[in-house]
């Protein structure tokens, strides 16, 4: 360990729905990754990543180009990105891993870049800080259990993986390297157990949230009916909270919420915190500068068990 | 002949003279031998460049095949044709649609003859096809076989070039060019004959083993066969009943293993693997390691001086013994002990030691008794030499391990199963009895889901590409035997397509279909588990129905996709046989020659060339069998001549090629008052390694000499310039 305590340091990545509707996400990030050695670097004049379903099914070199130009801005800060999200994890660890093996690929988006004067070389890497966190050559699970001030005793609290960083299985690397499993993975409920509270296994864990791939923009009935599922076997295991790793997959669960009450008239009350706002929160964050209080559904059930 | 034929009688040009200088300057010491006259008992030369063609006197013949449209679809053949004729020492061009074919080669024969023929040049597919066809075709219009060079133009060109009419026609021009240059410098070789062994080994004792060692035994042949296991039979042995008769595999398999076990021309070796190979086909030198069993046969025993004693396949000591493991015949299931057997109808009834978990208390000793004596816990693995002069590899295959798919949760959840597992339990003499129940609680299912290509034909990287090839119709079978043992169970059959392809299948098929089995067309993506119940819940999409489909059964089996057998590799690489992509064994051809393989006198049964059910295995074996013998039968193989040769004027004998040979076919000797190196061709592989390494150019490469490889160089180098 380096003698400001720092090990590692990253471009921090936001993406879109982190800053504007969690911006809990983003301070719990940054002030839980340092006390755990990690420092997170604002990469500034980043873009949307874009979102893959969006705009990757739409128009391709659009995407390669705005995905690579993030690249590029981290290539020249000189520092591996890390982001957590998802679907950022998607768009930007997966063109990054592309652009590095297809040189046709490469080609044809530095020709757009050049527009702007830039050019991607392939010298960093992408990673998603729930990876940082379970990963001990980064951080692992022992050390952030013993970073902890205020543990989360008592609490049940079931896991939403998300489809995007452990699949499509053959090239997630770290899937295969670290995580080992991606249709039954346990990790996150180690993380879960490390902040002190009970990991709960539930029906189906590894279904999606239902927002992904454009669905919910495309056909939110469809979308919400998915999520409503997930919710339904949730509370078969009396669940105090949920926690997830992408703001886009909590944006479903959380303001979902509200949206299946108005559609199909069932409540949940369900309180969705991304880990990195758990992890905030057993280290002594308030859950003022979390901005637990502009999540849709009201966190205060499970904030009255666990402080 | 209705194809268009010209002839041409150019005589070579000065240009030409030119071209070949490099060869001239080699060969202008050596006597020219006459071309076009054989002379099969010639006595050996004394130095291999004696009797050297000379590429003056050359009049090669070019031949090209259209190969119906395969060639000619994509190149100009009338162009090659006349390009062609312009070669230097080019006497004769024609083409044909099928140069192969009877009217082809007599087109070849008839020309050598009127044209004075001294050499062959056919473009057409590729030596590995049809080599020895036109060579065939080369010797009967009077030439040696060896004056016979082949331009490929099919494989790798006019297959690769397809929309390229004029790049492949100019690469077949330059192809026949290098040929042309090679063949005029081809020499006379005369193959040696070796004596062929009259033994044969076979490795594996699978149905396909079984049946390819009773074949080679009935026809009198000494048979050796091995298998790594404490017993044959392989799969077989753990299958209940088989498709479509639905006759009990233990019924006409076992039968086929006593018969092993008395044939007297069989000598069976299990708990046993090959351990090394030498030599060549007709002389194959393998060594045998005969794992240590901790257990002597009465065979063993006598040679020991115990006579009357070894295992009499009592079974004392196995009541004895404290340590309990699980049984792998069983798939776990069952338990067995440190001393053991797989199942009770085992050939050879001789009991194993699992060392790896004895824990030498002794007690099994005192079991067996002072008569028999047959257990010795100090026992060592031996090694065992025998010639052979043919083999064939029937290592069968394993099944994939399944819980790589996770989704399917092989491992995780007591009620999936797959369907090695379900045939134990189904099985009369199974750990159950023949009574299927639910690994959880023991309960008899009603409902049973059965997922179809788990793990085969699958890109995700995880599984398998290919289809696996039983797995549909041994599930048939499987629907079929829960209806019929337990009343009211349904099956549910989650298929892609079903592949019911063989001879009474589809009767089968429809045969399940009529007895109330479901099928529905959908893959299954997930497979979820009641927690409370340990019912599943099999998530797929009826692609029929077009409709999500979430299906709670009592047990799931899946048909696991099978992968080669471990160990198939060493083994494999062991004899010098390839493998495809995929691990499975590679036949020399997959429609001509499926039992051979690329290595002379080394033949493949079964499912180690690729999944087979039992008749196209035993098909498949008999093939084996019948190919393995004829060499035996024949009692002399004839060698490719393509040795390396000394040119004892150039060696000086320094012996650095003794050692570079890995195949140790060379020797240094005194000759003449002079060290200097020599060949033992039956050893020598024609790898060309010395013939590359001599520094004093003293190793001639029989059939790819220095001259013949730069007059291709040259031809193709020098060749645009005309
Ligand atoms: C669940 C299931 C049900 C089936 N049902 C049917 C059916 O009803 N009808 C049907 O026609 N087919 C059926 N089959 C297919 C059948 O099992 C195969 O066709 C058959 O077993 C192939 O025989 P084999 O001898 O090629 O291979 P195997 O049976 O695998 O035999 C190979 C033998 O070689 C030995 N061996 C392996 N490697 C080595 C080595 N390196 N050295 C020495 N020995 C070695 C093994 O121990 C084994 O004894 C079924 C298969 C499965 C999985
Ligand atoms: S007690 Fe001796 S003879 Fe009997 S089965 Fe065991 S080893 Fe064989
Ligand atoms: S050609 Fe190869 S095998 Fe033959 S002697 Fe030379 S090195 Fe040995």
């Amino acid at each position: 360990m380096s003698e400001s305590g720092i090990n590692h340091k990253f471009a921090f990545y936001l993406g879109c729905i982190a800053p504007n509707r969690y911006p809990g996400v983003e301070s719990a990030s940054i002030k839980a990754m340092k006390k755990l050695g990690v420092e997170l670097v604002p990469l500034k004049g980043a873009s949307c990543c874009p979102a893959p379903g969006a705009f990757g099914s739409i128009d391709q070199s659009v995407f390669y180009a705005m995905a690579a130009r993030n690249l590029v801005l981290a290539e020249q800060m000189k520092m591996d990105i890390a982001l957590v999200c998802n679907g950022c994890y998607k768009s930007i660890w997966e063109v990054n891993h592309k652009l590095k093996h297809n040189k046709d690929l490469r080609d044809a988006v530095n020709e757009v870049l050049k527009e702007v004067d830039m050019e991607y070389k392939g010298t960093i890497n992408v990673y998603h800080t729930a990876e940082l966190l379970y990963n001990d050559k980064f951080i692992g699970v022992d050390k952030i259990r013993d970073s902890i001030t205020n543990p989360l005793t008592g609490a049940r609290i079931a896991v939403h993986y998300g489809c995007h960083l452990t699949k499509p299985h053959k090239d997630r690397e770290f899937e295969k390297e670290v995580m080992l499993n991606t249709e039954h993975p346990v990790w996150m409920e180690e993380l879960v157990a490390a902040l002190g509270a009970t990991p709960v296994e539930y029906r189906n864990k590894m279904q999606c949230c239902g927002a992904g791939g454009g669905v919910r923009g495309y056909d939110i009935v469809h979308a919400l009916d998915i999520t409503n599922e997930k919710l339904i076997n949730l509370k078969e295991e009396k669940v105090d909270a949920l926690t997830d790793i992408c703001p886009f997959c909590q944006l479903q669960f959380d303001r979902g919420q509200i949206e299946i009450q108005e559609k199909f008239g069932v409540s949940y009350g369900l309180p969705v915190l991304h880990f990195a706002e758990l992890l905030g929160l057993a280290q002594g964050m308030s859950p003022q500068d979390l901005g637990l209080d502009l999540h849709a559904i009201s966190c205060e059930p499970f904030l009255k068990k666990v402080l | 002949m209705a194809e268009k034929k010209s002839t041409t009688k150019k005589t070579e040009s000065k240009k030409d003279t030119k071209k070949v200088a490099p060869v001239k300057q080699e060969v202008k010491k050596q006597a020219a031998a006459p071309a076009a006259k054989p002379k099969a008992e010639e006595a050996p030369a004394k130095s291999p460049i004696d009797n050297l063609a000379k590429a003056e006197d050359a009049r090669i013949g070019v031949f090209i095949c259209h190969c119906g449209t395969n060639i000619a679809g994509s190149m100009d053949i009338e162009a090659v044709q006349e390009a062609a004729k312009t070669f230097p020492h080019v006497a004769y061009v024609d083409n044909y649609k099928y140069m192969c074919s009877m009217p082809g080669q007599t087109v070849i024969h008839k020309a050598i003859k009127d044209h004075k023929l001294t050499g062959v040049v056919v473009a057409a597919c590729t030596p590995r096809l049809h080599e020895p066809t036109f060579r065939t075709a080369t010797k009967d219009g009077g030439l040696n076989p060896f004056r016979f060079e082949m331009a490929n133009i099919r494989d790798q060109n006019s297959w690769v070039h397809m929309h390229d009419r004029e790049g492949s026609t100019d690469k077949a021009k330059d192809a026949i060019r290098i040929a042309v240059a090679k063949a005029a410098l081809l020499q006379d070789l005369h193959p040696k004959a070796v004596p062929v062994e009259k033994a044969a080994m076979v490795v594996g004792a699978g149905v396909a083993g079984m049946q390819a060692a009773l074949d080679l035994a009935a026809a009198g042949i000494k048979t050796y066969l091995i298998e790594k296991d404490m017993s044959i039979g392989g799969r077989m042995s753990q299958l209940d009943k088989t498709f479509p008769t639905l006759d009990c595999s233990q019924c006409i398999l076992t039968p086929k293993m006593v018969d092993v076990g008395r044939s007297p021309n069989i000598e069976l070796m299990t708990w046993s693997e090959v351990h090394e190979v030498e030599g060549y086909i007709g002389n194959f030198d393998v060594t045998i390691r005969k794992k240590a069993r901790g257990v002597m046969t009465p065979k063993e025993a006598e040679a020991k001086g115990i006579v009357g004693g070894g295992c009499n396949g009592c079974g004392d000591c196995e009541g004895v013994c404290p340590v309990i493991k699980p049984n792998e015949f069983e798939i776990g299931m069952k338990p067995r002990k440190a001393i053991y057997v797989n199942h009770p109808q085992v050939v050879p009834l001789i009991y194993t030691i699992d060392f790896t978990s004895c824990v030498k208390c002794g007690l099994c000793v005192t079991a067996c008794g002072p008569e028999k004596r047959a257990i010795d816990l100090e026992m060592k693995d031996e090694f065992v030499k025998v010639k052979v002069g043919t083999a064939i590899l029937a290592t069968g295959y394993d099944i994939f391990p399944i819980e790589n798919k996770q989704e399917w949760g092989y491992k995780r959840y007591e009620n999936v199963i797959s369907s090695l597992e379900f045939e134990r339990l189904i099985c009369a003499s199974g750990p159950t009895g023949g009574h299927l129940v639910r690994p959880s609680d023991g309960e008899t299912p009603k409902r049973v889901g059965f997922v179809l290509c788990a793990g085969s034909r699958d890109n995700t990287g995880t599984g398998k590409p290919y289809c696996s090839r039983f797995c549909c119709m041994y599930s048939l079978k499987h629907a079929h035997q829960i209806i019929e043992k337990i009343p009211g169970c349904v099956p549910y059959i989650f298929y892609m397509d079903i592949r019911s392809f063989g001879k009474m299948y589809e009767e089968f098929y429809y045969r399940i279909q009529d007895e109330g089995a479901k099928f529905i067309r959908g893959r299954v993506a997930n497979i979820i588990e009641d927690k409370a119940t340990k019912n599943l819940h099999v998530m797929a999409d009826d692609t029929l129905l077009d409709r999500p489909i979430d299906m709670e059964v009592d047990m799931v089996v899946l048909a696991a996709a099978i992968q080669p057998a471990a160990d198939t590799n060493r083994t494999r690489k062991l004899f010098g046989v390839s493998c495809s992509s995929d691990g499975w064994l590679l036949e020399a051809h997959p429609k001509l020659n499926p039992c051979g393989t690329t290595t002379a006198g080394v033949f493949l049964a079964g499912v180690c060339q690729g999944p087979k059910d039992i008749p196209d295995t035993v098909a498949s074996a008999e093939g084996a069998a019948s190919a393995a013998s004829i060499p035996i039968h024949m009692g002399e193989v004839e060698l490719e001549p393509y040795f390396a040769s000394c040119i004892p004027e150039k060696c000086a004998g320094c012996g650095m090629c003794v050692n570079l040979c890995p195949y140790s076919a060379l020797s240094l000797v005194e000759k003449d008052g002079r060290t200097v190196m020599q060949v033992t061709e039956a050893k020598c592989k024609g790898c060309g390694t010395c013939g590359g390494f001599c520094p004093g150019g003293a190793i001639w490469m029989n059939h790819f000499t220095t001259p013949q490889i730069v007059a291709q160089i040259d031809a193709f180098l020098l060749g645009g310039e005309q």
